[in-house]
């Protein structure tokens, strides 16, 4: 599965809880469900698919009688394990990729590349400024009051430094020709056989038509 | 759209991410999953919040998706924030922390439908949590589907607002010029 074009994947990962949500519960769901757990065990995302969907399960039985759990269960479960399934099953760059090689601006690619670089520096960078604040004296505990502006300690130098991160991104992407409308040829795009193009054609109108005869 | 505010897309997405590590280290309910998008609003426009808020939930998606459906949400903050941005609302804290509170309600007001016919409202423990709650309290199930979003969201936002102003005022003036919208967000210009 990992060797589709990462649209086609992307289609099934969609496709599977909208049909979840379409078809009446709890059979549909419980097809869709089936179907899309064993696509996270193909990945050996199972263990993260379950983690995911069962406080849903928890919190449905807190609120709600046993056949409703079961019915927006099944659907939750569907749209968790196919997300999982798909995060596992397609690298970010293999996806970048796709998109630049069918005429994304290289913007776009590079909006959501940045973005999944990124996080996990600020998250470090958080915990840095958490760790020196500490030493310099914040304490987490106490009141609202005193929480809030312990708070304020830690995210305000977090955002400052980020957004005077800004121009120093800026001006490299400038260096390298990257503006908005650029377009960029892919190095080795994935390749995007007829098949795989009309199983993602086939997905939409496969969804629509049951939207119909649902609606009917 | 120039450069700068290209870049300041992802930076603002990856803000709204990384926060939860502060918000880890104080132990406060708090989400301020829409401080980015604020940010880039109050600083840039609503494009680009709008951008910011879409990227924001798709990033989060990876992790978890049931963050998809609540897109709806960040786009209504990020065109609530150009408002308030263009009415100079980040100008101090007096300002800042009612306007974040008016948030709340429309924010909840959004997610709420989505959070019912969705997922059953049991997006995330606390809301379930405070769902519940409202059931207890003799509440139909769309009311205390409300009344758990209007908790999460209520004092979420005002915070958030608090802290976007924080940051506009924290801004050198040099580098508060270089973003469209940033003087007038806090009434400097």
């Amino acid at each position: 599965m990992t060797r589709l074009h990462p649209f086609t994947l992307l289609a099934i990962a969609g496709a599977l809880p909208a049909l979840a949500w379409i078809f009446p519960a709890p059979a549909g769901g419980l097809a869709t469900a089936i179907v899309a757990m064993g696509l996270a065990i193909s990945a050996r995302a199972f263990r993260t698919a379950v983690f995911t969907a069962a406080p849903f399960w928890l919190f449905l039985l807190l609120l709600h009688d046993v056949p409703t759990t079961v019915a927006i269960g099944l659907r939750i479960t569907t749209m968790v394990a196919s997300f999982v399934w798909v995060v596992a099953a397609l690298p970010p760059p293999r996806l970048v990729e796709a998109m630049v090689a069918t005429g994304w601006s290289a913007t776009t690619a590079y909006v959501f590349a940045a973005t999944l670089s990124a996080v996990p520096v600020l998250r470090a960078r958080a915990r840095r400024i958490a760790d020196a604040q500490r030493c310099r004296g914040m304490s987490p505990r106490g009141g609202l009051a005193h929480r809030l502006r312990a708070l304020r300690a830690l995210a305000l130098p977090l955002i400052l430094s980020a957004l005077h991160e800004v121009d120093e991104r800026a001006l490299a992407l400038e260096t390298r020709k990257l503006g908005p409308g650029t377009r960029r040829t892919p190095l080795s795009p994935p390749p995007d056989p007829v098949s795989g193009r009309v199983a993602r054609w086939s997905l939409v109108v496969a969804c629509l038509a049951a939207l119909v005869w649902r609606l009917r | 759209m120039s450069v700068r505010l290209l870049v300041l897309i992802p930076v603002a997405a990856a803000i709204s991410l990384a926060l939860s590590a502060a918000v880890d280290a104080v132990a406060l309910p708090l989400f301020l999953d829409t401080t980015g998008t604020i940010l880039a609003t109050a600083l840039a426009g609503p494009v680009v919040g709008i951008a910011t808020g879409v990227v924001t939930s798709a990033v989060n998606s990876l992790r978890n998706p049931t963050f998809w459906p609540f897109v709806a949400v960040q786009i209504i903050v990020a065109l609530y924030a150009w408002m308030a941005a263009r009415a100079g609302l980040f100008r101090s804290l007096k300002t800042a922390v009612p306007a974040g509170l008016g948030l709340g309600v429309i924010a909840a007001l959004t997610s709420t439908p989505i959070s019912y016919l969705v997922f059953g409202c049991t997006t995330t423990g606390g809301i379930a949590v405070t769902t519940a709650l409202g059931k207890a309290l003799g509440l139909p199930p769309l009311g205390a589907c409300f009344f758990g979003s209007f908790l999460a969201d209520f004092g979420d936002k005002a915070v958030t607002f608090a802290l976007v102003s924080s940051v506009l005022h924290g801004l050198p003036r040099r580098t508060a010029a270089r973003f469209p919208w940033a003087l007038r967000a806090i009434g400097a210009a």
